[in-house]
């Protein structure tokens, strides 16, 4: 077991360095840099002096391994575009509008989708399955910000039961969580839909029946531990990719949260705050895909550690 | 594992299905499920339009021909309306179908011309290219598209061809596996074996036996590519970096319907409505293909 988690993680970090070289070198060849974009050019020596004291006349490996040797110690550098605070200042406080609404949202879709998709495979072929494969179906194919316009020109526009976007009460939380909770939900529907079909199907199902167990006992003793290994699993993944999410929901919503940064450190060219934000999602995703592995390997004691790939 | 929700009973009677192409079966079995076979023929109308634009609409897409009536409500003779530059919105909707399906189209075949091969040769040759092969595809999965796909289009500057090139990039990766997957299962069967035996090259083993046996992930593939591109170039679009003004997309619309929505409901509610719909067939056909022709595959 431990050898298997020392691989992994090995292997994650190669491919975690592997991205930040491939993300560095895309991020410094779009043209133009971070002192181009201003109305009124500056100086060429006011530039080239601005320029070294970033450090950005370096060639670029070393520019590159100065960085990840700043990363190494925690230390992200300073944004340019708010020069009065570090990377981790910043994320840490626009961090918090995005985690609160996105946490929320998965923290409601998730169950509700698990009870969708545990109803729809008990009741199989009735409405409850239809309404159930429908909103797996609209959830995962309609893209979230269609989901945030449609949900405020219904609500806000049209019924005026909520105020349309914002960051302040909870009232204007309502409309943000439900946009981010529909993925969460669209995804547990389907998979613990097909999860829990999997092991109704299966022989020892059969046996508790025919010993006389009750169906609630079956179905939440049984049936509902043993499909719980995959809902476990994709979890985290989809946690992460709520980041993702965020650009779109929180520029809808007007969230002064993280989203925003993601595009404006891009089109500003803030190498220091993009590199950040960039290595933050890769590596949550490389580490929750780890946890996700070794969840599955412990909960899972029939499958093989011997690192076979599928 | 899970079935298609709606299978009429009686399907095919045993004493035909003997004789019957393996074709007209799929096709037996994407027209039982209703909710592909309507999801396709919304889509074939949503082409049609698209493909004959010109004669669906009188002014073209970027015609000012209707400033004095800016902003309009849709009425009678302007059945979405006229957008803020006084354009009729109707047409703009429908010359966006283009853009939308003509970039999930071919970025689905460019994902293919570069997923097909390499999914292939990984299944076939196995060892150190399969590992190679799988450590890209570990690395695109660790990098969410979005973000990698926003990098590339600033760098690239948008535009339609950038757009396809992107997101083939990203939509290979499905391909690469389902091609993979199958000839994997393929190589060890006894009429490879048998072919390999005859003196086959192994360039002939995979382009004469393996990739003829490979057509159902490929279509599927191909299919499912389709409004994930058109889902990517929406989203970039929105933000702004994907298909620039005037060139009509419905992603553009929306987010410039955005900061009309309060007063003029029209800006926004079309463009989201045209691209719902046709991702939602898109996909839901997708999945009919899939179940119908590869029924190892269903409800993945």
């Amino acid at each position: 077991m431990l050898s298997f988690i020392i691989r992994r993680t090995l292997s994650m970090l190669a491919t975690f360095i592997v991205v930040s070289i491939v993300i560095f070198l895309m991020m410094h060849s779009i043209p133009g840099g971070p002192f181009d974009g201003y109305d009124m050019p500056l100086p060429d020596n006011i530039k080239a002096r601005l320029m070294a004291d970033l450090g950005l006349d370096k060639p670029l490996w070393e520019q590159y391994l100065r960085y990840m040797w700043g990363v190494f110690r925690l230390d992200f550098g300073v944004p340019y575009q708010s020069p009065g605070e570090t990377v981790m200042g910043l994320i840490a406080h626009a961090w918090v509008p995005s985690l609160v609404l996105g946490g929320l949202g998965v923290l409601i879709g998730a169950p509700l989708g698990i009870l969708l998709g545990m109803a729809a495979a008990l009741k199989r072929n009735s409405w409850i399955d239809y309404v159930a494969s429908t909103i797996a179906t609209l959830g995962l194919t309609i893209p979230v910000f269609v989901i945030s316009t449609l949900l405020i020109l219904v609500f806000a526009v049209w019924l005026k039961w909520t105020p349309a976007s914002g960051w302040g009460e909870p009232k204007r939380w309502i409309l943000p969580i439900a946009a981010y909770a529909a993925v969460p939900m669209a995804t547990y529907a389907r998979y613990a839909r097909s999860a829990m079909l999997d092991t109704l199907n299966k022989p020892f199902v059969t046996v508790l029946r025919a010993k006389g167990l009750s169906e609630r006992r079956i179905v939440f003793q049984h049936v509902l531990r043993n499909s719980a290994i995959p809902m476990i699993t994709i979890f985290l993944p989809m946690f992460v990719g709520i980041a993702t999410g965020s650009i779109f929901v929180e520029k809808i919503f007007r969230v002064p949260g993280l989203g925003a940064y993601f595009v404006s450190s891009i089109e500003k060219r803030d190498y220091p705050l993009e590199m950040a934000l960039m290595l933050l999602i890769s590596a949550l995703f490389c580490i929750s895909y780890l946890v996700s592995d070794v969840l599955y390997a412990l909960l899972n004691p029939r499958i093989r550690l011997g690192g076979k790939d599928t | 594992m899970t079935e298609i929700a709606t299978t009429p009973p009686a399907l095919s009677t045993p004493a035909a299905a003997g004789r019957r192409s393996p074709l007209y079966l799929a096709w037996r079995r994407f027209a039982a499920n209703r909710a592909a076979l309507g999801a396709g023929i919304v889509l074939v109308v949503i082409i049609l339009m698209a493909v004959f634009a010109p004669l669906v609409s009188k002014t073209g897409p970027n015609d000012q021909a209707f400033l004095t009536t800016s902003l309009a409500f849709p009425s009678a003779e302007h059945w979405f309306g006229i957008d803020d530059l006084g354009r009729d919105f109707f047409t703009r909707i429908v010359y966006g179908a283009r853009v939308s399906l003509g970039i999930g189209l071919s970025a689905a075949l460019f994902s293919l011309l570069l997923g097909m091969p390499l999914g292939a040769l990984a299944g076939y040759l196995g060892g150190r290219f399969d590992w190679v092969i799988m450590r890209i595809i570990e690395l695109f999965s660790v990098v969410p598209p979005l973000l990698a796909a926003l990098l590339l289009a600033t760098l690239t500057r948008g535009g339609v061809w950038a757009i396809v090139l992107i997101s083939g990039l990203f939509g290979w990766v499905n391909v690469c596996l389902l091609v993979r997957a199958q000839v994997k299962s393929f190589r060890e069967k006894e009429f490879i074996m048998a072919a390999r035996a005859l003196g086959a090259s192994p360039w002939h083993i995979v382009w004469r036996h393996l990739l003829p046996n490979s057509v159902s992930p490929v279509i599927v593939g191909f299919v499912l590519a389709i409004p994930l591109a058109m889902m990517l170039e929406a989203s970039l679009s929105f933000l702004g970096i994907g298909v620039q003004p005037p060139t009509p997309s419905w992603g553009q619309m929306i987010n410039v319907g955005m900061n009309f929505m309060y007063f003029y409901w029209h800006m926004a509610v079309f463009p989201t409505a045209a691209l719902a719909l046709t991702i939602l067939s898109a996909s839901l056909l997708g999945d009919g293909l899939r179940d119908a022709l590869d029924p190892t595959l269903k409800g993945r």
